[in-house]
């Protein structure tokens, strides 16, 4: 006993030795940046003559008066309402369909199908989306045309109404295939024998759906939605490339805002102050996260 | 919080306010450039430039081979950006105090805050109209980078901003070249009735509106009234020429171009494309465009030609000023290879070089005085020159001219314009606030 009594504290010692240089490079990368971008936020600073100058609290309350920070928040909460309904529940009932085809190679087929947008990077799928709304050359106003609503066609990047929701509808594109094939591998994890007993009780599939799949599933529900809302506000390279938050500062996102406010507008404490909040939002959703996927966990 | 974990959250937050300090050092940490000294020819030289793509990167490229060639201790490292890519890249070199030896610059404000910040050499002594070098230029564009009297800038090329057209499309609409701003409008029906885009306009990135708002408020508001209004300390911007010029500038996207209140929606490059493709009459382009516009095959150079924006009838302000600056380079006022940067620029700007640069295919108007003749450049860019030469005032860039916050609510404003979702007065008047917010 006396032996292990003396071994502990140097086991711990060793254990605490063989962590430490993992916690310097963790606390470097990730902590410090955080420390630091919270101080920057306190700061007026002029990045050419490099002087710093405190100003407390001063831009969160400039923040607080800014109506393009209000708008670029209340876009990136419409991109997270968007989002929850066709990457949440438009994949979990796509994903039900598709996993409800009997022929394998119909599913395999189609799970491949939906899934490629996601295999293309939000840059390059910006870029294509760009020259889809384009008002002259663009697909989508030439598709119009060849249906006789031609009269539909608009400069859809182009005009404040339209030019969120356009960028939105690309990324539900993008995203969508992804969220589909999560959802159809929480639907194969189900035992077929639920469903086999559902349907000897003589449940139809809508009723299998909404009682057997949908509780199931709720796990990975939970997460979609957690992970949906975080990518919504963390959103930047697909309105950076199709609109760069124009026009008139209609599709400024909170991230966009950051980068204009810091490289455009030279004003890098007020940038930091909308990172900060950028960062307590998604900090404050990824713990939701954490507390929703421990408490529904679904075991059989 | 327990307390141990608040002892350990002030420590980091002790130290990172340490570790802040410790960044912000800024330009003063090296010692001043000595851009007089005899230049040392080894080691690496850096130079940011905005000659990225095609046709234009191949200059600096092959500048820096033949410098390397004839100093073989030298290395040049060159970063080669775009136009819109070198205000990031510059912005981020400079935030981590990395700045290149020789770097772009724009006049105006952009240039200034370098100055104010002593990021940028004082040329004064090399460059000054009055030395060797100095001689060599125009005295506009040296003066387009002094500061209280003090020369930084190596004006590089000229530019200007004119309406490229399409004489064959003129010819077959039978339109004359307009003199007044109301001709111009006037003569937009007739150029669709013949098949063309009247005017192809991309604003998709806020800047080319600037262009026409600049050059129309340099017609319809005085000269010192704008100069007062540029700067935040003294700016008023009550001036009813600005609505004015607003306004106008709406009926000509209205009347003139077939996206109208969606030119927001469409790349400059895509216009600027229909006009060298010859599907639009007229473009508003910079004189380093010119080449370019005739480079493929819809638009010869016979066919290209240029005249000012026209000027609207009873404008107030001044009806010869030319929208243009010239563009250059600055020396890192750190550099400890100044001397060398300064002689890489002598050989950058030497006359040889200097028409190399006026010359097609990069039509990009030298500032060294006798570098931009009739044989050297292309027809409309020596014309565009004489006639930005000529101009007895020079209006920058919007977007450059005025302090950063300032000039993107113009150019929020100018996409507001365009698409009608905000009235000339509100556009204003967010721009008043923007002023005063950066006093």
């Amino acid at each position: 006993m006396r032996t292990i009594f003396r071994r502990a504290p140097f086991q711990r010692a060793l254990g605490l030795a063989w962590v430490i240089p993992a916690l310097a490079l963790v606390g470097v990368f990730v902590y410090l940046p955080l420390v630091q971008n919270f101080g920057f936020s306190t700061l007026k600073w002029d990045i050419y003559s490099g002087s710093q100058e405190y100003v407390g609290l001063e831009n969160y309350r400039k923040l607080i008066g800014d109506p393009v920070f209000w708008s670029s928040f209340g876009n990136n909460l419409l991109y997270a309402v968007v989002s929850i309904a066709f990457q949440v529940f438009g994949a979990l009932l796509l994903a039900a369909l598709v996993e409800s085809i009997r022929s394998e190679r119909w599913r395999r087929g189609l799970r491949a199908v939906y899934f490629i947008p996601s295999a293309i990077s939000l840059t390059v799928a910006g870029l294509l989306f760009y020259f889809v709304y384009e008002p002259n050359l663009g697909l989508l106003n030439h598709a119009l045309d060849a249906v006789g609503l031609g009269r539909f066609g608009q400069s859809w990047l182009g005009q404040g109404d339209t030019a969120m929701l356009a960028i939105i509808a690309m990324s539900q594109w993008q995203g969508f295939g992804y969220s589909t094939l999560l959802f159809a591998v929480a639907i194969q994890r189900i035992p077929s024998e639920i469903y086999g007993a559902a349907a000897i009780d003589g449940t139809g599939p809508i009723r299998r759906f909404v009682h057997v799949t949908v509780p199931l599933v709720r796990e990975m529900t939970g997460l979609m939605m957690m992970v949906t809302i975080s990518g919504a506000f963390q959103v930047f390279n697909e309105v950076m490339v199709m609109t760069g938050g124009g026009p008139d500062n209609s599709t400024q996102v909170l991230g966009t805002w950051l980068y204009r406010s810091g490289f455009v507008r030279n004003n890098f404490g007020y940038a930091a102050a909308i990172a900060t909040v950028l960062f307590v939002i998604t900090l404050g959703v990824a713990m939701a996260q954490l507390w929703v996927t421990r408490r529904r966990r679904v075991e059989w | 919080m327990r307390p141990r974990a608040l002892t350990t959250f002030a420590a980091l937050a002790g130290a990172s306010v340490l570790t802040l300090a410790g960044c912000s050092g800024g330009p003063a940490n090296a010692p001043a450039a000595d851009v007089t000294a005899e230049a040392e020819f080894s080691g690496t030289l850096s130079i940011l430039t905005k000659f990225a793509g095609d046709p234009l990167s191949p200059y600096f490229e092959d500048l820096a081979a033949e410098y390397e060639r004839l100093h073989p201790g030298v290395k040049i490292e060159l970063i080669q950006e775009t136009d819109q890519s070198v205000k990031d890249k510059t912005k981020t070199l400079t935030a981590s105090d990395a700045l290149p030896d020789i770097y772009f610059t724009w006049t105006g404000n952009w240039a200034e805050n370098f100055v104010r910040g002593g990021r940028a050499a004082d040329l004064s002594k090399v460059i000054g109209p009055d030395t060797p070098w100095g001689r060599t230029f125009s005295k506009a564009s040296l003066s387009a980078f002094a500061y209280d009297g003090r020369y930084y800038g190596i004006p590089l090329y000229n530019n200007g901003k004119f309406m490229g057209y399409n004489k064959a499309a003129f010819a077959k609409a039978g339109v004359k070249v307009p003199a007044t701003f109301e001709e111009l409008l006037s003569s937009c029906p007739t150029l669709r009735k013949a098949g063309y885009e009247p005017v192809a306009f991309g604003n998709k990135d806020g800047w080319p509106a600037l262009h026409y708002l600049q050059q129309l408020f340099a017609y319809t508001v005085p000269e010192a009234t704008l100069q007062a209004d540029f700067r935040p300390g003294t700016a008023k911007l009550d001036h009813p020429g600005y609505v004015t010029a607003l306004k106008q500038f709406k009926t000509l996207v209205d009347t003139c171009t077939d996206t109208g209140d969606g030119t927001n929606g469409v790349l400059y490059t895509s216009a600027q494309e229909a006009f060298s493709r010859g599907k639009a009459a007229m473009y508003y382009q910079e004189v380093l465009e010119f080449d370019n516009a005739t480079a493929g095959r819809g638009l010869s150079p016979d066919d290209f030609g240029i005249f000012p924006l026209p000027v609207p009838e009873g404008a107030g302000g001044n009806p010869k000023a030319i929208e243009g600056a010239p563009e250059g380079y600055l020396v890192n006022a750190r550099s400890p290879r100044a001397a060398l940067a300064v002689d890489f620029m002598k050989f950058v700007t030497g006359s040889k070089n200097a028409e190399k640069l006026s010359s097609p295919p990069y039509g990009q108007p030298s500032t060294v005085i006798g570098a931009v003749t009739p044989k050297t450049s292309s027809k409309a860019v020596f014309e565009g020159i004489e006639m930005v030469n000529r101009a007895p005032q020079l209006a920058s860039w919007l977007d450059m001219v005025t302090v950063p916050e300032v000039a993107d609510a113009w150019l929020a404003g100018g996409e507001a314009v365009i698409s009608g979702d905000t009235a000339p007065e509100k556009v204003l008047e967010s721009v008043r606030q923007a002023s005063a917010s950066a006093k």
